[in-house]
């Protein structure tokens, strides 16, 4: 950042801020990135290739790219309807909205999983009910694809809010007046005017998607083969000592995150978007 | 022709307009002019669809339009910050009022195109077409903003501030410019100003509000010459106030006496207005004497602030640049040539 010219005493702090959080980073990031890669890969190439494509493996893969295809889009929407509601209109309640989207944040996945088996385990208050028309939610996906849309709802909205409340209302007002439509308006105006921040917290929402542990784990019952997402896959097989194959499929995980930052962090330098809400 | 009846409008129980009443004749320039609050932009958004009263009626050529949105109005709009669609080519901004319509009624991409290209032209931005609004001055912004709204071809061009956010000397251009454009065009123009020399020098028309009520209809000239109410009077141009008091057909202050213009106002104390070019210098030192404690050059005459003797009044007056100025600390006397009374309000 800057260069320029500082008195001494205050160049030796910058230094030390600046090695301080160098250190602090190389240890708590990047060592642990580097070892799941070194371990994943430590016993060679074959077996890691042989860890990913077994047929748990896959299918855990399988799973969590699913459960990430049916939360993403519905948080998108949700995420936009949201944010449009509390940044263009008023009503009575708004801040309780708002408070209430932040929600997910601030309780603990294990919770809002236990919350599901609660509702709709067999002993839960729908449990008979479900029994009895033999749907399956807890220890089967839907479980997993309801436990993950909660925990991730708050990210494509909290990333909007900000962004739509700073723009306003005129830019609509403009089309309107016009004489575009509601959804013209929104498709030509709104959805280029947010397009960057929406891409950002969908980003935001995918990784959290399929990292997500606590939740899932609660509801998923584990089940090799058929209801395990990569998070669950990776601390069974740690669990069973086989390292080498956890290792592989956090890898990928890992890889995923690091394509999401580059993602996000190609999106900040091209289009100058900083982004304003409070994580 | 456009006409209002009773609107009134109150947000949280605070009254933004209060039972306007208010007609608009086809081919009228008119100036909606106030302080800030006091409610002409909500009028002007009223007229627009953009908000509604919660009271009264909007009719445009007699026919009902109160609950209409703005969409259905056909009327142009241009926003104070002119709200340019900063995603979209100029070009792409001029024709969005054309490719937003239904199908039956959507020109051809190539029309829309060749039409906004038309309107560029009118608006003297012929070229810019390729740009993005952030890549332009605010004058040429602002000039899109019109082209947008005129593409649509409405009746009613309804402008929000339209030179608030431009420097003087661009902000005169445009006026002038705008003027042009509503007479060859024949639109009825309705605008919202703070700035009074702005609303004397454009507008057939000035409606001057004041919290939420109509102060005053009239001509530039009847709102300027005879203003009817002490707000009009000291809003609308510069103006000195004095406390004075008024007995039959003659007002004092301090021991000199000014005869009062009808309507009359009963025996008490009052408020008398002139603006600081009414006065006439007095030879003979008869008239108010005038404390001089400032001098300053505006165009062909000198503005002489001063205090009046024998109170803390502030007056402001006009003296020929042809003679030399007052100095500073000198005394002068001047005589009213033409003052205008109201009842006495808190002093201005």
């Amino acid at each position: 950042m800057s260069t320029q010219r500082l008195p001494r005493r205050q160049s030796a702090t910058r230094t030390v801020l600046i090695l301080g959080a160098l250190a602090f980073i190389a240890f708590f990031l990047v060592l642990p990135l580097v070892a799941v890669f070194a371990e994943a890969l430590g016993k060679g190439f074959a077996a890691y290739g042989a860890a990913l494509v077994d047929p748990d493996a896959v299918s855990a893969i399988k799973l969590t790219l699913l459960v990430a295809a049916i939360s993403v889009p519905l948080n998108l929407i949700f995420g936009i309807c949201a944010a449009w509601a509390v940044a263009k209109f008023d009503f009575r309640g708004k801040s309780v909205l708002v408070t209430l989207i932040d929600l997910p944040f601030s309780i603990s996945p294990v919770v809002a999983g236990l919350v599901y088996v609660l509702l709709f385990g067999a002993q839960g208050w729908f449990g008979p009910w479900l029994v009895e028309h033999g749907v399956r939610i807890i220890f089967a996906v839907p479980g997993i694809v309801l436990a993950t849309i909660l925990v991730t709802f708050p990210f494509v909205a909290r990333e909007l809010i900000p962004l739509m409340q700073e723009q306003g209302r005129v830019d609509e007002e403009a089309a309107l007046a016009l004489g575009a439509s509601g959804f013209k308006t929104f498709l030509r105006v709104t959805l280029p005017n947010i397009r960057w921040g929406l891409l950002y917290g969908v980003l935001l929402c995918n990784a959290r998607a399929m990292g997500e542990f606590g939740a899932v784990s609660v509801v998923s019952g584990h089940l090799r083969g058929l209801t395990n997402t990569m998070p669950l896959q990776v601390e069974i097989l740690y669990n069973e000592y086989n390292f080498a194959a956890a290792f592989a499929v956090a890898s990928l995980l890992a890889l995923l995150a690091l394509v999401t930052l580059v993602l996000k962090t190609s999106l900040e330098w091209k289009f100058g978007y900083s982004h304003g809400s409070a994580r | 022709m456009i006409s209002l009846h009773n609107i009134s409008k109150s947000f949280s129980g605070f009254a933004a307009l209060n039972a306007i009443d208010l007609t608009v004749r086809d081919g009228e320039f008119l100036a909606l002019l106030g302080p800030s609050g006091s409610g002409k932009t909500t009028l002007l958004r009223i007229i627009a669809g953009l908000a509604f009263p919660d009271e009264g009626h909007v009719r445009f050529n007699g026919e009902d339009v109160t609950d209409l949105p703005v969409a259905e109005r056909k009327v142009g709009f241009v926003f104070q910050q002119y709200a340019l669609f900063r995603h979209m080519s100029v070009l792409d901004n001029v024709g969005f009022g054309l490719s937003v319509r239904p199908r039956a009624q959507r020109p051809a991409k190539a029309k829309v195109r060749a039409r906004a290209r038309e309107l560029l032209d009118l608006v003297q931005l012929d070229g810019l077409g390729d740009r993005y609004p952030a890549q332009l001055s605010g004058g040429q912004q602002q000039r899109v903003a019109l082209a947008r709204a005129l593409a649509v071809e409405p009746q009613l061009l309804l402008l929000d501030e339209p030179f608030g956010a431009l420097d003087a000397k661009v902000r005169k251009e445009l006026r002038r410019w705008l003027r042009q454009l509503h007479e060859q065009m024949g639109l009825t123009s309705i605008f919202v100003t703070h700035d009074q020399e702005e609303a004397l020098e454009l507008a057939d028309r000035v409606v001057v509000l004041d919290k939420g009520v109509i102060e005053q209809i009239g001509t530039p000239e009847e709102v300027y010459m005879t203003p009817q109410s002490g707000f009009v009077s000291g809003f609308v141009g510069d103006c000195n106030s004095l406390p004075v008091t008024v007995q039959g057909n003659r007002a004092q202050f301090d021991g000199v006496s000014f005869d009062v213009a009808p309507p009359r106002l009963l025996d008490g104390p009052a408020r008398l207005d002139f603006r600081p070019h009414d006065i006439a210098v007095s030879p003979t030192g008869d008239g108010l004497p005038l404390l001089v404690s400032g001098v300053y050059r505006r165009g062909g005459y000198w503005r002489v602030e001063g205090s009046v003797a024998g109170s803390d009044r502030i007056v402001e007056i006009d003296l020929d640049a042809d003679h030399a100025p007052p100095a500073i600390g000198s005394r002068l006397a001047f005589t009213v040539t033409r003052a205008r009374v109201f009842p006495a309000t808190e002093p201005a």
